[in-house]
């Protein structure tokens, strides 16, 4: 058997689902962080998720796949993935038809969230504030709109709300 | 006095929401006000000033007071945490939307947390003042101490201006280097590593083209300095005890730390104050504290009449 059968023969295709591509090898838990899979995994027992680790890539070397049978990733957060991994690709396949969808920087970002300022009001025990933060591109950071704290793409991970 | 409509209605919760020719109608009107100090008064009987204030607070309480008040406003709130239903865990979302039903005009609030008066804003339906939250911002005293730099200048354009101590957790401070970013000013960050200014503020005053120093030691900087504004270190603010000995010494003003000044330096401070302002500067030309606040209720009542279209 080559070695390019048996990485094809490491998941079977999904007829219903997400495939993410080209996440960076190894990185594959901080998609999942980011996704919040765990809890998903509980919320809905009949989803099966696969992560497939330091796969071999033509462009990237090295990468790292998640298959989610039976669930769409929500497109905001594919958008807030693709602050940490840019080149990311993801894919929605139903009835055994992909069709891709592109990661776009967003904008604002509602609700999905932790400011990093934990005196910041949006942290405060029940107030009822949906935290907002704005993109600034240029300087690949997220800006708090309450508090003004920054928070750089790379430690958006951290901050997913559980 | 002319009255502006970028006011009317207009929350005032950052110093960064307000532009040049914004802050010069303001510091105009206040002038105006101190040249005839009854010209509004009662401008705004009927409305109903509500001041929640939920971090103790005593001049800039009392000063919000007394401007509603010689606008002929009734004012409703509490000056502090103390006796008020806080105490029992009421959030600022249910009090705003409580005293809105009692028909409140205005809100100005203190809170503890930073966003909190954002936050508030986005609640009421009518404008909200922040009075200070968290150590985020204070945009009203940025506004008294641009009027008080003004005052002893003629100008603020031109000036450079120190901003000496705990800049990372001063609120008064990060709305006045916002507040300063419209003019054309050099300013200079005057405090230890931990507690230099935070990142968002230097980064929105180099967006604006306004590129602060930095510097560690006043002693270093004093002589070039047309303003210096002091703030206090506060000694739990820096994690090792040993390090604030250290360093409390080289933030102390007093006469013999402006050795090097200018003899027109103007030195201002937010109050109140402790062993960071010496005494020994009071009786010197140096000083400008007490002017600067003074300044604090003219100002807020122009602001007060200004957003909720008093007096013309």
């Amino acid at each position: 058997m080559s070695k390019a059968d048996g990485e094809r023969m490491l998941v079977s295709r999904i007829e219903e689902g997400t495939v993410i591509d080209h996440i960076p090898d190894w990185r594959a838990d901080t998609v999942s962080r980011v996704l919040r899979l765990d809890k998903l995994a509980k919320m809905q027992a009949d989803i099966s998720v696969v992560i497939l680790q330091n796969v071999s890539s033509k462009g990237l070397g090295r990468k790292d796949i998640i298959k989610i049978d039976r669930w769409h990733v929500d497109e905001r957060d594919a958008d807030i993935l693709c602050l940490v991994f840019p080149g990311i690709t993801v894919n929605f396949i139903d009835d055994g038809e992909v069709s891709k969808y592109t990661p776009r920087v967003p904008d604002t970002i509602e609700g999905r969230l932790r400011c990093p300022e934990l005196n910041c009001i949006s942290n405060t025990e029940r107030e009822p504030v949906i935290t907002r933060f704005a993109t600034l591109k240029k300087e690949s950071m997220l800006q708090c709109q309450y508090c003004d704290a920054l928070l750089g793409f790379d430690k958006v991970p951290d901050h997913v709300r559980t | 006095m002319g009255l502006s409509a970028d006011f009317l209605g207009r929350d005032v919760v950052s110093a960064r929401d307000f532009k040049r020719d914004q802050y010069d109608e303001i510091l105009r009107a206040v002038e105006d006000l101190e040249k005839n100090n009854t010209s509004l008064d009662g401008a705004l009987k009927g409305k109903l000033a509500a001041l929640l204030f939920f971090e103790p607070s005593t001049r800039t309480y009392s000063s919000f007071q007394i401007a509603a008040e010689k606008l002929g406003m009734a004012v409703s709130g509490f000056a502090g945490p103390t006796g008020s239903s806080i105490t029992k865990g009421e959030t600022l979302h249910d009090t705003v939307r409580m005293f809105e039903g009692y028909g409140a005009d205005v809100f100005v609030i203190r809170h503890s947390k930073m966003g909190a008066a954002r936050f508030a804003a986005e609640i009421s339906d009518v404008p909200v003042v922040s009075a200070g939250d968290g150590s985020r911002e204070h945009p009203t005293q940025a506004m008294v101490d641009l009027y008080a730099i003004r005052k002893a200048f003629g100008k603020i354009d031109g000036l450079k201006v120190g901003m000496l101590g705990d800049l990372r957790y001063g609120r008064t401070s990060s709305s006045l280097a916002y507040a300063l970013s419209n003019f054309d000013v050099e300013i200079t960050f005057i405090a230890p590593e931990a507690l230099q200014m935070r990142p968002e503020v230097s980064h929105l005053l180099m967006q604006r083209g306004v590129t602060p120093k930095t510097a560690v030691a006043l002693k270093d900087v004093a002589g070039s300095l047309d303003v210096l504004y002091v703030t206090r270190i506060q000694k739990e603010r820096i994690p090792d005890p040993t390090e604030y000995e250290k360093v409390k010494g080289m933030y102390e003003v007093n006469l013999e730390a402006l050795r090097d000044a200018k003899p027109s330096l103007k030195v201002m401070h937010p109050l109140p104050r402790m062993d960071e302002l010496s005494t020994d500067i009071d009786e010197t030309n140096y000083a400008q504290y007490f002017v600067q606040a003074a300044g604090g209720l003219p100002l807020r009542m122009v602001l007060l009449n200004l957003i909720l279209g008093g007096v013309r």
